[in-house]
């Protein structure tokens, strides 16, 4: 266990102290490794497929739609959380939370998402918004 | 004249290195708390992340004062926060507490047991089991969906280049601290 004194590793400047040591860079690898092939594994398991959201509110999966093309109607949905209704719109542009319960009001602000992987979530309300499947394959066919 | 109970107040004044000790903590607890609701102020720059500017204290009181302090330092920190911004027993309480914690923890095992290590590797590490403490906590107590855990990664990488910047900004503050003998 190291001491507790201060002047344990001294350094001279900012940019010295940003080279770190060998074992801080092992870790940094290590990490950067762990966290690119879990990205890797996730977008290969949730882009597969037409563009889809889904929301849930807690443990329950409350509705899956598929994202509107371009120039298709608009879904507004009402779904109700812990503290109220929250009111969801899919459009062209993706899924948002136009208004919510919540004090802080986070969810509204994240605006619209439509990409793969991307998620919406209202911790307040216990709504949460995922994206999945790629935008782009919603142009192609789809053979059953 | 009886002098006795003047000598006995004077005789119970605690050493003056005890009260530097503890009004060392208490400065980095007011910087913690500072800190801590500045960046609450900032504008979102994602979900849940925040450039982890009061976990960086709870490392310097870490090896400045040693694992007790590290700990009760983030238990006040996001206590006492909660009050200025409101979110006392909030989610948003909920969330900063355990992953104020729990990196806490994390960088006391590392500062313990990594050989080798520096600020800059154990504030990384802080870093990332801040980043996925919250989301489990997320995941146990509001939103029980594994869905949720796709956000991680890209948030992840955020926390290593933030934890990395904070691991060095915490070693030129330590090594100016002992440069100056304070």
């Amino acid at each position: 266990m190291p001491s507790l004194n201060l002047d344990a590793p001294v350094r001279q400047s900012m940019f010295d102290a940003l080279k770190g040591t060998w074992t801080d860079r092992l870790l940094l690898c290590l990490a950067l490794i762990s966290i690119f092939t879990a990205w890797f594994v996730i977008q290969a398991q949730i882009a597969a497929g037409p563009a889809m959201a889904e929301i849930y509110h807690g443990k329950t999966l409350l509705a899956t739609y598929p994202l509107p093309k371009p120039g298709e109607a608009a879904i507004s949905l009402q779904v109700e959380g812990d503290l109220g209704m929250s009111e969801i719109v899919i459009d062209e542009h993706g899924a948002r939370i136009a208004t919510s319960p919540c004090s802080s009001q986070r969810c509204v602000l994240s605006g619209a998402h439509s990409h793969a992987g991307d998620m919406i979530a209202c911790v307040p309300n216990r709504i949460l918004i995922t994206l999945r499947g790629s935008a782009e394959s919603k142009f192609d066919a789809i053979v059953e | 004249m009886n002098h006795t109970s003047h000598k006995s107040i004077g005789l119970m004044r605690p050493p003056l290195a005890e009260l530097e000790t503890k009004a060392r903590w208490l400065a980095l607890l007011l910087l913690a708390i500072g800190l801590h609701v500045f960046e609450a102020s900032l504008p979102s720059l994602g979900p849940w992340f925040k450039p982890g500017l009061a976990n960086l204290v709870t490392l310097l009181a870490l090896v400045m004062m040693g694992p007790r302090a590290a700990i009760t330092l983030a238990l006040a920190r996001v206590v006492v926060g909660s009050f200025f911004i409101g979110t006392l027993f909030t989610p948003t309480f909920m969330i900063a507490m355990a992953g104020g914690l729990t990196a806490a923890l994390v960088m006391i095992a590392a500062w313990r047991w990594i050989p080798g290590i520096s600020l800059v590797g154990i504030s990384l590490l802080g870093a990332l089991s801040h980043m996925l403490a919250q989301f489990v906590c997320v995941e146990a107590l509001f939103i029980q969906q594994a869905a949720l855990y796709y956000a991680l990664p890209p948030l992840l990488i955020l926390s290593c280049i933030s934890g990395w910047i904070n691991g060095a900004l915490a070693e030129y503050i330590c090594a100016r601290l002992a440069h100056e003998k304070i």
